[in-house]
């Protein structure tokens, strides 16, 4: 039966392109969720730190959205509504405007003010333009031109967000002897990435400490103390799943949810770093699971992903904030030096300070969107780690998967349980603020 | 028309035929070296190290699979002539009959000594049962992948034919072997072996340093004592280290304190130290290696010592993998990379290495001074096996050393695309997919070189001598295979035939080789060591073999003869008894029988009578805070913020004594010494104490409110949270010798301040002061302001506005040099030449002083060092023991200081000149760290390699910036010629081995002089530090001397400033060292 459909389809095309010159160029929710797979692609060849990668998933989105929401009466601008972010100009517009391919457009635009590989994004681009061009150079003009004004409308916006002044700041200095401040961790010792992204302009937050979340348990080597108690409890838990091998679910959980772009692997003469995506960018896949499961429209999807993108974006901002103003000392760090110099995480620890844990942030405030836009009891299964070469695991809501999500990082022995409890609450509050105070949809 | 086309065809194409020819005459007649190869096919050796991959054995499952391998040597059937064995990793050995002239016979078949082990390594020969029969022992690495076999010992049957015994000798080793060393460390007078294993990552390798005390079995070295012909392991009780971090992969044994007693130096690869073990003489060692030596390769693969410089002590070499090429630099993962793990590594207690090559010259036996980059040999590539010899016979040892990599696992781009393709499979199927991309690491072929030594310096001879052709070359030995009185060498190559190079160096010069006939349990007297006197030159040397790379040689010792005759030869046996031959002849192959009735040797030691004794007169510990400049301005060429600790001498409370200020780093009290002419005692100074924020750089007693008591003034540096009211310059005055801080009396200096000397420059009768800076602490590129204060008399200073100076000062002192009776102002600057100012009244005139000297000056002072009754400006400068050895006025220094990426903030790029280019110092990570800009206009690191400066930054950026130059790295001193000041003489090669920070005039032995002092540990790893200036006692231009000759301990640290100060007894002299305590001594 689908078949057929296909074929009438289809002959209708090419019946259609005989009889008329010049044919609509068709621009489906495909196009979208390749682009954005194209820039994750770009950005894990780039190694992007997760605080960057989410900064560089928001923008083009965003831009993407006002093309969109422009003189739309089911969606609203979101200028007036992220923070500094002023109105587009008035742009007259023909009826005859694709504004799916003026999205599209928007999007490429900006991601390709945003990542190194410029280069990969263009061919990337070039080949959809010229095919375009083909179909209809007119309309691709047309739209081409108004995508173009909004991308660049956005791109002036986002250079004022003090990225660009963060990358002179100073390193991160670690050279302390309190035995609970942060330091780096083997086996690569990088430098705390992004010490400044406080800096950073929050898109909707008021300000970067807005959802400050309570302090993680007084640093103590006091057996009694909760703080001692959480280090042995990460301890412990590395050691049971190791017991466990590799059929531990615990082990799969960790594995799966790693996304640590920054993993090193010590191969015979040489380390490299082994790519990964970003927690952010599972998020995004995440999103994109359910508007394909969904079979949202292609406004629904853009949206989705906007509101998905904007929530990681202030996540990252929030916990970053947090993360160098308690700059917390990592378990592996403690295990190693005080209880078991032969101890190894399960997952690779990654540069930056412990608490609170980004994963669990993120992904609290992800998934409370997500379930916003698509309602509680979700059921998907997450692939979005099969190109990585991990499995699939299906999760009866987001806010499953959120949990599960901040727990592997205790499970992979990278942060102690306040961080991912708290860390997880954290993120819901900014996932609840973010659905409040934000319109998309017109009522 | 047509004709002269015609006619122009006809011109070109006799321009054609003869640049044809041109050609083809350069292609035929091959550049004639002094090393023939031979060819395979003319001397029989077939002999290739063929290395078989696979998925399941390549280098990214063994990281050693392309180190290569050895060969060795020895004359197993007594007939004269060295025979050769070749060892292959995987494949067949091949044991080589040497048939004269250059003929070999492959006797490998019937000689049986196939081994049984599945990846072989280093080989020796050595006669381990004393039958007069030499038998070849064979290291394995075992347990790794599913390597299988142990060590092997193949005894030679006096027939040709040999066999294994390994296990009668307790010599069946089994683990992960590099190569055994044989010599005797207990003085019984048998061969004990040393025998260095390897480690590979592991969890625990990367553990702190400590582990090295543990002792893992397999990977561990291990000393084993030779009793009664069974070989005993004593690593434990002989105190050598055995952990888990021991990435051991040659040794070089020698007696390097000439204690008559063997050492042992071992090269670690990857961050693990080398060890410098010294014999104890009770069967023990000691570990030296951080009292010893400053600086150390970090991935030490080869080594070899010699006494390079006719001291009477053995010099050491270790060989690691710096390129020298400028596109390969910049693809192949630097130090740069290291800045971070450096510290890491330092906190697990591991010292700060460096990935070059070193050359540590041997001092008296006490300590090393390394001058690798001095020599031009710090950069060979991806080296292997060093060897020293005199290869031309001119009496000086020169340098030969085996290069080239099948792979380079460093290169960048290879590592970009692995993390960027690589994908957990699962470890099996990752296994096959990285060993797949092994084709995307580029080769590491690399020439072997070969260079001309002088007794102080070597000149490079490849291209020369030998040719210059990029090759796979491991292990490598000299030896005279046709015993013509000239050392031939050998290579084992990779994947290519080994290589023979003939020596053709004629009969102008001389030479005598040596072998010896020791006890019948020492037959050939391993560790025999023999003088030479000729000409009034000394050679020493002493007989290994087991040199370089996995490699041994021949029995003998070789020297090479400038002069026809030999006045006398002394041989020191192992027992340490010298027989001394007076009538040797030359140019022969002499056998040295061992004689009972020889003498014990003294060994002499050349320290002179202590003159100085150390004693602990104060107590004051400079330390620094945690400030790093790299962390906030990642493109300058040093750090500017680890400038004290501050010092200022006068007679505070007029008892006849000078007392002493010491300044500290932020976050630490300065302190006040007052002198009764017998010690020392604090003075707390209420407002001194309450500014322990700020960073001491600079102070100096001196009157300045006219009330004739001193008062003080202290230059602030960069403090740790940068704030901003910390960093300003201070007043305290002195009211009845209570210090306290006054108010706007001098001018706000928010500036790095370097320099602060007192004088009353106008000759009105008060003090005046000059002031340096040496930087901007919130932009290094920007020359900051260098001002005189004018003195009111009251003690209220303004600027001089005649006096207009933007500089880097680092350095000034006021002194009379044209005789006026009125001293004049003399600066050192950095990135600038020194300004020389001639006072009058006053009136500052700057003096003409020769050209082309923009450098990086640390130090200035006066004194009259060629004897002629004035004073010549002496000047210290970095010194040419750098990697920027080639500076000078045609190929400067640049640094480029402009906002080359448009966000605001002004960069520093520093550039240096090769092949007509300027190439960035910074690799491509470290300026995109600064520069987001660069990421996107460079994806790989080939696209950014070998792009010279003008295509990273842009000719539009660099236009708008400003650049500052130095021609000259060298100190000197501009000569003072009857008032003349033209001419700069560069100082002798001992004190261009560091930067000098400070001259202090001292008399020893009423011999009135300078302690030359200096070194630097401001710079990041691409320099690693500067720390070859030990402490120097110079009296005239060619007469110098370590201060270490007189009982001075060796200058370790950056050390800021020395002096003397009278009591009432004695003299103290005093070393100040940034981040050390102050080091006192006294003298009369």
């Amino acid at each position: 039966m689908r078949k057929h459909i296909r074929v009438i389809i289809l002959l209708n095309l090419i019946f259609i392109s005989c009889k008329e010159k010049k044919a609509s160029i068709n621009i489906t929710t495909n196009h979208i969720h390749n682009t954005v797979d194209q820039l994750t692609k770009i950005m894990i060849h780039d190694v992007f730190s997760p605080p960057v990668a989410s900064r560089i998933y928001v923008y083009p989105n965003i831009a993407a959205y006002e093309v969109l929401s422009y003189n739309n009466k089911s969606y609203k601008t979101l200028s007036k509504q992220l923070n500094e972010f002023k109105t587009l100009p008035k742009i007259k517009l023909n009826n005859t405007l694709n504004k799916k391919l003026a999205a599209l457009i928007a999007y490429m635009e900006v991601s390709e003010e945003l990542v190194f590989s410029k280069q990969k994004l263009i061919t990337y681009k070039d080949s959809l333009y010229s095919n375009w061009i083909n179909i209809n150079k007119d309309e691709f003009n047309e739209a081409k031109m108004f995508g173009k004004e909004v991308a660049n409308h956005v791109k002036l916006w986002m250079n004022d967000d003090k990225y660009i002044e963060t990358r002179n700041m100073p390193i991160h200095n670690v050279l302390t002897k309190d035995p609970f401040s942060w330091v780096p961790t083997p086996p690569a010792f990088m430098p705390g990435i992004e010490p400044h992204w406080n800096k950073i302009r929050p898109l909707i937050m008021k300000s970067a400490d807005q959802f400050k979340p309570e302090k993680p348990p007084t640093p103590s080597f006091e057996k009694s103390s909760d703080f001692y108690k959480e280090l042995i409890g990460v301890y412990n838990i590395g050691n049971k799943i190791i017991k466990e091998g590799n059929t531990s679910e615990k082990l799969n959980i960790a594995k799966f949810w790693d996304c640590n772009p920054y993993v090193s692997v010590n191969k015979g003469h040489f380390m490299f770093a082994e790519k990964k995506i970003t927690p952010g960018a599972h998020w995004i896949g995440i999103c994109k699971i359910a508007c394909k499961e969904s079979n949202s429209s292609f406004e629904k999807t853009i949206y989705a992903y906007t509101k998905t993108a904007i929530a990681i974006n202030d996540a990252f901002i929030s916990c970053w904030d947090e993360k160098y103003r308690s700059n917390l000392v990592r378990p592996e760090t403690l295990i190693n030096n005080y209880i078991d110099d032969n101890w190894l995480p399960l997952l690779q620890t990654p540069p930056f300070p412990e608490y609170t844990s980004g994963h669990s942030v993120v992904s609290g405030a992800a998934s409370e969107i997500l379930t916003k836009i698509f309602g509680d009891n979700f059921k998907f299964d997450d692939t979005t780690e099969l190109p990585y070469g991990l499995g699939v695991r299906t999760f009866s809501s987001f806010r499953d998967a959120a949990n599960e999500a901040a727990l592997s990082r205790f499970y992979g022995g990278i942060h102690y349980m306040s961080a991912v409890k708290l860390g997880l609450e954290q993120g819901k509050k900014i996932g609840h603020y973010i659905n409040n105070s934000v319109t998309f949809k017109n009522k | 028309m047509l004709n002269k086309c015609i006619f122009y065809k006809i011109l070109f194409l006799i321009f054609l035929i003869f640049s044809c020819n041109k050609q083809i005459k350069e292609n035929i007649s091959p550049k004639k070296h002094l090393f023939k190869v031979l060819s395979p096919e003319n001397t029989g050796v077939k002999f290739t190290n063929q290395l078989k991959e696979d998925a399941n054995h390549s280098i990214i499952n063994y990281i050693y699979f392309y180190n290569g391998n050895g060969l060795c040597a020895g004359d197993i059937n007594n007939d004269g002539l060295t025979d050769l064995y070749f060892v292959s990793n995987q494949g067949e050995n091949k044991l080589y009959l040497n048939k004269g002239n250059f003929k070999f016979e492959d006797i490998t078949k019937k000689a049986n000594i196939e081994s049984l082990s599945d990846w072989n390594t280093g080989a020796t020969m050595v006669d381990i049962n004393n039958d007069g029969f030499m038998d070849i022992y064979l290291c394995s690495v075992s347990g790794i992948l599913d390597f299988e076999g142990r060590n092997e010992l193949f005894i030679n049957n006096g027939n040709g034919t040999f066999t294994e015994k390994a296990k009668d000798y307790g010599l069946d080793f089994k683990g992960y072997s590099t190569q055994s060393y044989f010599f005797d460390y207990d003085k019984d007078d048998d061969l004990d072996v040393y025998i260095v294993n390897h480690a590979v990552h592991t969890n625990l390798s990367y553990g702190p340093a400590s582990h090295r005390k543990k002792r893992v079995g397999l990977v561990g070295d291990v000393l084993l004592k030779n009793t009664n012909g069974k070989f005993i392991d004593v690593s434990e009780t002989s105190n050598i280290f055995g952990g888990p971090n021991g990435y051991g992969l040659s040794a070089s044994i020698g007696d390097f304190n000439n204690d008559g007693w063997d050492d042992i130096y071992v090269c670690n690869d990857f961050h693990e130290d080398d060890y410098y073990y010294l014999n104890n003489q009770d069967g023990t060692f000691t570990e030296k290696m951080s009292e010893a030596f400053s600086t150390i390769s970090r991935f030490s693969m080869g080594s070899d010592s010699a006494d390079i410089n006719g001291d009477g002590f053995l010099d050491i070499i270790t060989l690691d993998m710096l390129p020298e090429k400028e596109s390969i630099i910049k693809q192949t993962e630097g130090d740069d990379a290291m800045y971070n793990m450096q510290k890491q590594l330092k906190k697990l207690g591991y010292k700060d290495q460096i990935s070059r090559n070193m050359l540590q010259i041997n001092n008296n036996g006490s300590y090393f001074i390394e001058t690798a980059s001095y020599n031009h040999i710090e950069d060979t590539d991806w080296s292997w096996g060093p060897l020293f010899a005199d290869f031309d016979n001119d009496g000086f040892q020169d340098l030969f050393i085996s290069n080239g990599i099948l792979r380079r696992p460093n290169n960048l781009d290879f590592r970009k695309y692995v993390s960027s393709t690589f994908k957990q499979y699962g470890s099996d199927n990752s296994l096959k997919w990285l060993y797949k991309s092994l084709d995307k690491m580029p080769s590491g072929a690399s020439s072997n070189r070969i260079f001309k030594g002088n007794s102080q310096s070597f000149e490079d001879k490849t291209g020369k001598w030998i040719e210059d052709k990029p090759s796979f070359s491991n292990g490598a030995i000299y030896l005279d295979l046709d015993l013509d009185g000239d050392l031939d060498i050998v290579t084992n190559n990779l994947n290519e035939k080994a290589t023979i190079l003939k020596n053709t160096t004629d009969n102008s010069n001389n030479y005598l080789s040596i072998k010896f006939n020791y006890k019948p349990s020492n037959k050939e007297g391993l560790g025999t060591k023999a003088i030479v006197y000729s000409n009034g030159l000394k050679q020493f040397k002493q007989l290994y073999k087991t040199r370089g790379f996995l490699s041994a040689g021949e029995g003998k010792l070789h020297f090479g003869l400038e002069k026809n005759v030999i006045d006398s030869l002394h041989i020191i046996w192992p027992n340490n008894k010298v027989q001394k031959i007076n009538d040797v002849s030359i140019n022969t192959n002499l056998t040295v029988d061992y004689k009972i009735d020889t003498t014990p040797y003294s060994y002499i030691n050349k320290k002179e009578k202590n003159f100085f004794k150390r004693e602990n007169i104060l107590d004051f510990v400079h330390s620094e805070d945690n400030y790093d400049d790299f962390f906030h301005e990642r493109l300058i060429p040093n750090r500017v913020s680890i400038q004290g600790p501050a010092v200022a001498i006068a007679d505070i409370d007029n008892n006849g004594f000078e007392d002493f200020f010491i300044g500290n780093a932020s976050g630490k009290k300065a302190k006040l010494f007052l002198n009764n002419g017998f010690s020392f005692k604090e003075k707390k100074i209420t407002h001194i104490e309450q500014d322990l924020l700020y960073e001491d750089n600079v102070a100096t007693f001196f009157d300045a409110d006219g009330d004739s008591d001193l008062d003080l003034y202290v230059g602030s540096g960069i403090e740790l949270l940068r704030r901003k009211n910390f960093e300003n310059d201070r007043l305290y005055i002195n009211n009845n010798n209570s210090f306290e801080k006054s108010n706007n009396t001098i001018p706000n200096n928010f500036n790095n301040t370097s320099s602060v000397v007192a004088y009353d420059y106008d000759q009105d009768g008060d003090q005046d002061l000059f002031i340096g800076n040496l930087s901007n602490p919130n932009s290094y590129g920007d020359k900051p302001s260098a001002y005189i204060l004018i003195n009111d008399g009251k003690g209220n200073f303004s600027k001089d506005k005649e006096f207009n100076l933007n500089i880097k000062a680092t350095a000034a002192t006021w002194s009379d040099i044209n005789n006026d009776g009125i001293k004049d102002l003399l600066i050192a600057s950095e990135w600038d030449s020194p300004k020389i100012y001639i006072n009058n009244k006053g009136n500052l005139k700057p003096l003409d002083i020769p050209n082309h000297l923009n450098g990086l000056w640390q130090s200035i002072t006066t004194f009259d060092i060629d004897d002629d009754g004035d004073l010549d400006i002496l000047l210290g400068n970095w010194g040419e023991n750098t990697r920027f050895n080639e500076v000078s006025s045609d190929a400067p220094l640049k640094l480029y200081y402009s906002d080359f990426d448009s966000n605001g903030t002004k960069e520093t790029v520093l550039a240096y000149k090769k092949d007509n280019n300027y190439y960035p110092v910074n690799s491509k990570d470290e300026l995109a760290s600064q520069m987001n800009i660069i990421s996107k206009r460079f994806i790989n690191y080939k696209d950014f390699s070998s792009k010279p400066i003008e295509d990273v930054l842009t000719y539009e950026s660099l236009k708008k910036g400003k650049i500052y130059k130095v021609e000259t790295l060298s100190s000197g001193y501009i000569q003072n010629n009857n008032g003349n000041f033209n001419t700069f003489i560069e100082f002798n090669y001992q004190l261009q081995l560091a930067p000098i920070n400070s001259f202090a005039e001292i008399t020893i032995n009423n011999k009135k002089g300078l302690v030359v002092s200096g070194n630097s540990n401001k710079t990041g790893t691409y320099h690693g530090a500067y720390l070859a200036l030990k402490g120097m006692f110079l009296e005239t231009d060619n007469q110098i001397n370590q201060l270490s000759n007189y009982g001075i301990d060796a200058f370790n640290g950056q050390v800021k400033q020395t002096g003397v100060i009278k009591m009432k007894n004695k003299n103290l002299f005093f070393v100040l060292t940034n981040n050390e305590a102050i080091k006192t001594y006294t003298f009369r």
